[in-house]
């Protein structure tokens, strides 16, 4: 019983990371229908730009939670002239293109930004600045109700760290939806995303739209990153993560936030559950790595069941 | 007060009895002069030149592949024309953005409807406002004080369009639900959001049914009475072009065949040939 | 009742005292609302009052004079609403038309009924009236509602409704005693002075105009009130034609005499909405109305998910065995009132919402008979949904159902101050302080419904059962009799067959003959959907109809009603012994229904003769051809072979107890 809530918890807090992520790839998908294959990049990168920053203005004597937060602000500059330089470098000369040039796009994108990160920050792992922007760490034990209090019999373990990577991810979700729905930005946003030429009809630009969206999934990569990055550790090796977007993405649609929301919530229970279950089940290597292959047994579940996912639009085939 | 009405009615059609001036005499609003589109080596449109003049209602016909929505593309800046210039409201220039159309007041509706498929008529018809809101994106954010002051103004001239249109009813239906006749009043709708001085409008007919034909017909013919807007229209329905517009522009092969007024085109032999299929 | 009250009773004898008197005792409860670009407008009873006079005052200088006629034509709005209130402020009558008639019907009534202005809602009316100009000399001014589209026209016998009211305004101030004047001129009025003309558009010959009088508006509209307990917190909807009677005196009549509040929907198209944003506690429809409102919660719910669609079925279910009984106030067991309670919650609370039916403390229907399955529905949900038995002749009232005496069957008891009888023939009769005056310029119509004593021939054919309420089985001229000298009523037959979903429409045959037939048009719909589930193939409407299963299935139905027909005394002689299934649908095209979809009996008898010889000589298949029209207007023949099958009758139980008592 223990062990099960345990798990679940567990499975909670990496399902709402793994919606994060999916989000920054929904996000730029419904706007430009381009699938960004640099979003796990984008994590590494900009929580590279965090840590690395606030490295420089220590070095400069500037510590502690101020210095963070100068940090974080710096690192959301990093972010906009990003999204600003991938509108103007990458999108616009590429309108009207097919969306496999664009996702190629993307890969380019991405090596361009590994590159960068490894001249700028070093190839080494950082360490998070994760007290430093005020995260609570350590962990409360707690004794479920109707269980004995001797051992570890009826004990849940709960780290702080994914208290609030829960809070946090909940109100950036909640934001994110409350903006694309009420805001005039957001009306846009969702035109741009039903039809391009009826958006530029009318006035809406692409440009900024595009710039809008490139940055907001910047953010999402920064929050991903440091909660990750808090987690374990700030390097390249983090952009694996992304990949566990893809089976979230699968299970939610490509264009759906609830779908994200949800699909993360299935993916990181159904991982922890299996590993706890499942592995024991399985006799060698294959039940060891339960954990990674596990999500994608369950996308690959859904495909054959519902290919559009379970909140994407219902695709017609006209014949 | 014996006399019967019958003596003094005028029915809605007749002449006004202060005759405005005729549609070739007006001021131009929009001057398209030699212009020349191609794709790869596909040519689409050759060296068109004609003018829109303001409050008349232009139409703009031909046989398919004529090149009339390609026209249309050219003029909101859709696609850029290889040769030639566009004049409206007195500036020229060899290309236009169609985010510079839009500001400068073009609107336009599409063949085929595009909607935002996902979104309420309410929430289309209010896209249509974005050139005219004038708040920054934080006030938005907030949804506070001037933004909602502004908000609420928008909302009002989108309340009147509705009214104008008829259709109170699809106010808060997802705009992908409705039947295809009252998408295209929606799109309509959305383009006189923005309040155009010259609305596109590229065959505003197409798929409706006898009574959606009029209605939308009566709705255009409104536009252009009472808000004053100058409209080019493509169209395939004869009887409708006949009956809507001052003046035809007629394309074929992406070539200028005819341009003058309704009568006069209809009798002109280059038009009769292009649409009986006779070869060049 | 003391005399001073007694004397202010009587001071309120027509419809401007009432206004006048609510703009003083009511002064701020709302009196009118209508939605306009999105936004809810509320004018209370003094800004009504004000409204109507400089309307009225407009009106007058315009040319209105005291007996003149004036015709009303649009939608339901406040303004066209105060038009009436205008007219009859000066002692002119005003005439409402149905919006949606040709102008050639139009020009009649117009014509007939002398109108000398009209107020109307919009360049369609105006357009119209502009075309029939000339076969209505005696009108001399139109006044519109909406300028839209009409800026163009001539304006030197058209005018704005808004300008009418500032030609009021400015006489006001130009002349101090203009408001005691206008209210000099509605203390002229009178109880018996006519309030207004109703054409009813009769089933054969010309529309006859009714003539009301203030009385008959006044007294009915304080009975409506009484009988169902409506106060000034009592809000409706006017969305039904305001040529109809039910109209002029559920919005106008109750509206005025009770002080309620009528609120006029956007457009006709948005009245499910905006009746779900107001919330009224007082609704009016036809049977249809419910009927589509069933049918479109049922095709949601058909789309929902799983666990809401069985929640739905259980609750309904909980609904269907509660809930009448509770509404009458009978007592229920524990179980199932826990469980009812907490359907209130789960489904019957948000589904009264979604029709709009929040705050709805009754609701009404009449017209025709209503389905008892969909008027239970309602009734089951808590929707206190009654039936009641009017006409324009009556001023609406005849019969009502009072609370807690509610059958599916009955239009219940006469109203306040309505006596009944059933004559020989089996004509229902009335009288009634709404009895009305008479059929203008028609005294030879109005002396063949008006009875020499005072009541009214109603044209319906009826009995009164043994709880003392009043049946309706048909048009009296419509019932028969079987050669075995039972009563045939085809219309009480066919609607008992038409209430089940499979069956479309139904024509019954039998005066003069020896038993019953039907011939039954299937509904393509539902009877295709059955098929789809249970893998019946079908080309056409001609083989779906043709397949025996979908025999078997009406054979079913047939059955079903002739066992309960054997349990009514008067109609357990009419069971009915065959049928068969057309091979097409009736349709009005091909003149077998009117436009109103009502069955051409005469017409069907001619054309379909083969038929009808072959349903009582006993064949079992009868040979038919038939031209028919298609929707583009191309004639087409349909022919082929109609089985014909003989159904189970009953010994009729009820009719044998009759005779022993």
């Amino acid at each position: 019983m223990d062990l099960l809530i345990q798990t679940i918890w567990e499975g909670l807090v990496a399902g709402v990371l793994y919606a994060l992520i999916a989000l920054g790839f929904v996000l730029i998908f419904k706007a430009s229908s381009v699938f960004n294959f640099a979003q796990g990049i984008m994590v590494v990168f900009s929580a590279l730009t965090l840590v690395g920053t606030y490295e420089a203005l220590a070095y400069r004597e500037i510590t502690g939670f101020p210095a963070a937060m100068l940090a974080l602000i710096i690192t959301l500059g990093v972010m906009y002239v990003l999204a600003l330089g991938i509108e103007r470098i990458v999108l616009r000369p590429l309108v009207n293109q097919p969306d496999i040039i664009l996702f190629m796009a993307t890969f380019g994108l991405t090596y361009l930004l590994i590159g960068l990160g490894e001249a700028i920050f070093g190839g080494a792992p950082k360490t998070m600045i994760t007290s430093e922007l005020g995260l609570p760490t350590g962990s409360t034990t707690i004794t479920l109700p109707g269980m004995g209090p001797g051992g570890s019999e009826g004990l849940v373990l709960i780290q702080h760290l994914d208290v609030a990577a829960a809070v946090i991810a909940t109100i950036m979700i909640a934001s994110l939806a409350a903006f694309f729905q009420y805001t005039r930005v957001g009306r846009a946003l969702r035109a741009v995303a039903d039809s391009h030429k009826a958006a530029l009809s009318v006035g809406i630009s692409l440009n900024h739209i595009w710039v809008i969206v490139w940055f907001t999934a910047g953010i999402v990569a920064l929050v991903t990153g440091i909660m990750w990055g808090a987690r374990s550790d700030v390097s390249f090796a983090l952009q694996i993560i992304a990949l566990k977007a893809l089976p979230v993405l699968i299970l939610g649609g490509f264009t759906s936030i609830p779908g994200a929301i949800v699909g993360g919530l299935i993916i990181g229970i159904g991982e922890k559950l299996g590993e706890l279950y499942l592995a024991p089940m399985i006799l060698g290597s294959m039940g060891k790595g339960v954990e990674s292959w596990i999500a994608y047994f369950i996308a690959l579940g859904f495909l054959m069941f519902r290919p559009q996912g379970l909140f994407g639009d219902k695709i017609i085939e006209r014949i | 007060m014996a006399d019967t009405l019958v003596s003094s009615d005028r029915s809605p059609d007749a002449a006004p009895e202060t005759e405005p001036p005729a549609a070739a005499d007006r001021e131009v609003l929009l001057a398209v002069s030699n212009v020349a589109l191609s794709f790869g080596g596909v040519k689409a449109i050759q060296g068109v030149s004609f003018d829109i003049r303001k409050g008349e209602i232009r139409a703009i016909i031909g046989p398919n592949g004529a090149g009339k929505t390609s026209m249309l593309n050219c003029i909101n800046g859709f696609y850029h024309p290889q040769e030639g210039t566009i004049t409206f409201k007195g500036a020229t220039r060899r290309r236009m953005r169609p985010y510079e159309a839009a500001s400068q007041g073009i609107g336009r509706t599409f063949q085929n409807v595009a909607l935002f498929k996902g979104m309420s008529t309410l929430d289309n018809i209010m896209a249509g406002r974005t050139l005219k809101m004038k708040r920054g994106f934080f006030w938005h954010l907030l949804r506070h004080g001037p933004a909602m002051a502004e908000e609420k103004a928008h909302r009002h001239k989108v309340e009147e369009i509705i009214d104008f249109l008829d259709i109170q009813a699809i106010r808060r239906t997802p705009v992908g639900k409705l039947p295809y006749g009252l998408q295209k009043r929606v799109e309509l709708g959305r383009a006189l959001a923005m309040e155009p001085e010259l609305l596109l409008l590229d065959e505003p007919m197409a798929g409706m049914n006898l009574e959606e034909k009029e209605d939308m017909s009566r709705f255009i013919l409104d536009v252009n009475d009472q808000l004053g807007t100058t409209i080019a229209l493509i169209e395939h329905d004869m009887g409708v072009v006949m009956d809507l517009s001052d003046r035809v522009v007629v394309l074929d092969h992406g070539e200028l065949i005819a341009d003058g007024t309704p009568a006069e085109v209809q009798a002109n032999q280059n038009v009769i040939d292009a649409y009986l299929g006779v070869s060049h | 009742m003391t005399e001073s009250g007694a004397r202010a009773q009587t001071s309120y004898d027509t419809i401007p005292k009432l206004l006048l008197r609510n703009a003083e005792q009511f002064a701020d409860l709302p009196a009118y609302r209508q939605k306009d670009l999105g936004i809810w407008q509320t004018w209370n009873w003094r800004q009504t009052r004000d409204e109507i006079r400089d309307l009225a005052i407009g009106l007058y200088v315009l040319g209105l004079k005291r007996g003149e006629a004036i015709a009303i034509i649009g939608d339901n709005r406040p303004k066209l609403y105060w038009s009436f209130c205008a007219a009859q402020s000066l002692g002119a009558i005003p005439v409402p038309i149905y919006q949606d008639s040709v102008a050639d019907e139009m020009a009649y009534v117009l014509d007939h009924s002398e109108v000398v202005m009209a107020v109307v809602q919009n360049q369609e009316q105006v357009d119209k009236l502009l075309s029939i100009a000339e076969r209505v000399p005696r009108l001399r001014r139109i006044i519109y509602e909406e300028p839209r589209g009409l800026q163009k026209y001539d304006h030197t016998r058209l005018h704005a409704l808004s300008e009418v009211q500032a030609v009021g305004i400015s006489e006001r101030h130009r002349n101090a005693t203009a408001d005691d004047w206008w209210r000099g001129e509605i203390a002229l009025g009178k109880a018996s002075d006519v309030a207004v003309m109703l054409y009813t558009s009769g089933t054969t010959g010309r529309p006859k105009g009714v003539m009301l009088t203030q009385e008959n508006i006044v007294v009915s509209g304080q009975n409506g009130n009484l009988f169902d307990g409506f106060t000034t917190n009592d809000t409706m909807i006017a969305y039904l034609p305001m040529a109809w009677v039910g109209d002029h005196i559920f919005s106008y009549g109750q509206a005025y005499a009770g002080a309620l509040c009528v609120a006029c929907p956007e457009s006709p198209d948005t009245v499910i909405d905006d009746r779900r944003e107001i919330g009224p506690s007082y609704f009016f429809a036809p049977p249809r109305v419910f009927e589509n409102m069933l049918t479109a919660t049922m095709v949601r719910m058909e789309d929902a998910g799983r666990f809401k669609k069985w929640m739905f079925a259980r609750f309904l279910n909980v609904a269907k065995r509660a809930g009448p009984a509770i509404l009458n106030g009978e007592s229920v067991g524990l179980a199932d009132r826990l469980l009812y309670n907490l359907g209130e919650v789960l489904v019957y609370g948000p589904l009264r919402n979604r029709m709009g039916f929040s705050n709805i403390r009754v609701a009404y229907t009449a017209g025709e008979a209503i389905g008892p399955e969909i008027f239970s529905f309602y009734r089951s949900l808590g929707i206190n949904l009654k039936q009641l038995y009017g006409q324009t002749e009556a001023s609406v009232y005849i019969t009502l159902q009072p609370d807690g005496e509610i059958y599916p069957d009955t239009v219940g008891k006469p109203g306040p101050g309505v006596e009944i009888r059933i004559a020989e023939s089996g004509e229902v009769q009335f009288t009634s302080p709404g009895v009305f005056l008479k059929y203008f310029k028609n005294d030879e119509a109005t002396a063949d419904t008006k009875t020499v004593d005072g009541w009214v021939r109603t044209g319906d054919a009826g009995f009164i059962d043994a709880k003392g309420h009043l049946v309706i089985i048909d048009r009296a001229k419509d019932v028969g009799r079987l050669n075995t000298g039972a009563l045939f009523a085809p219309k009480y037959l066919e609607n008992k067959l038409k209430f089940y979903p499979e069956i479309r429409e139904v024509v019954a045959f039998g005066d003069g003959r020896d038993f019953v037939t039907v011939m039954v048009n299937i509904d393509l719909v539902s009877v295709g959907n059955w098929a789809e589930r249970n893998n019946v193939v079908y080309a056409s409407y001609q083989e779906l109809a043709a397949h025996p299963d979908v025999y078997r299935m009406i054979e079913r139905r047939i059955e079903e009603v002739n066992a309960a027909l054997a349990t009514e005394p008067r109609m357990a002689g009419s069971q009915i012994h065959r049928f068969l299934i057309l091979h097409k649908e009736l349709d009005a095209d091909d003149g077998e229904l009117t436009r109103t979809q009502k069955v051409r009996r005469p017409f069907i008898a001619e054309r379909y003769a083969p038929l009808i010889k072959a349903l009582f000589d006993g064949s079992r298949e009868a040979h038919i051809r038939t031209e028919v029209t298609f929707e583009d207007g191309r004639k087409g023949i349909i022919e082929g072979n109609v089985r014909i099958v003989d159904t189970k009758v009953f010994p009729g139980t009820a009719a044998l107890k009759e005779a022993a008592e």
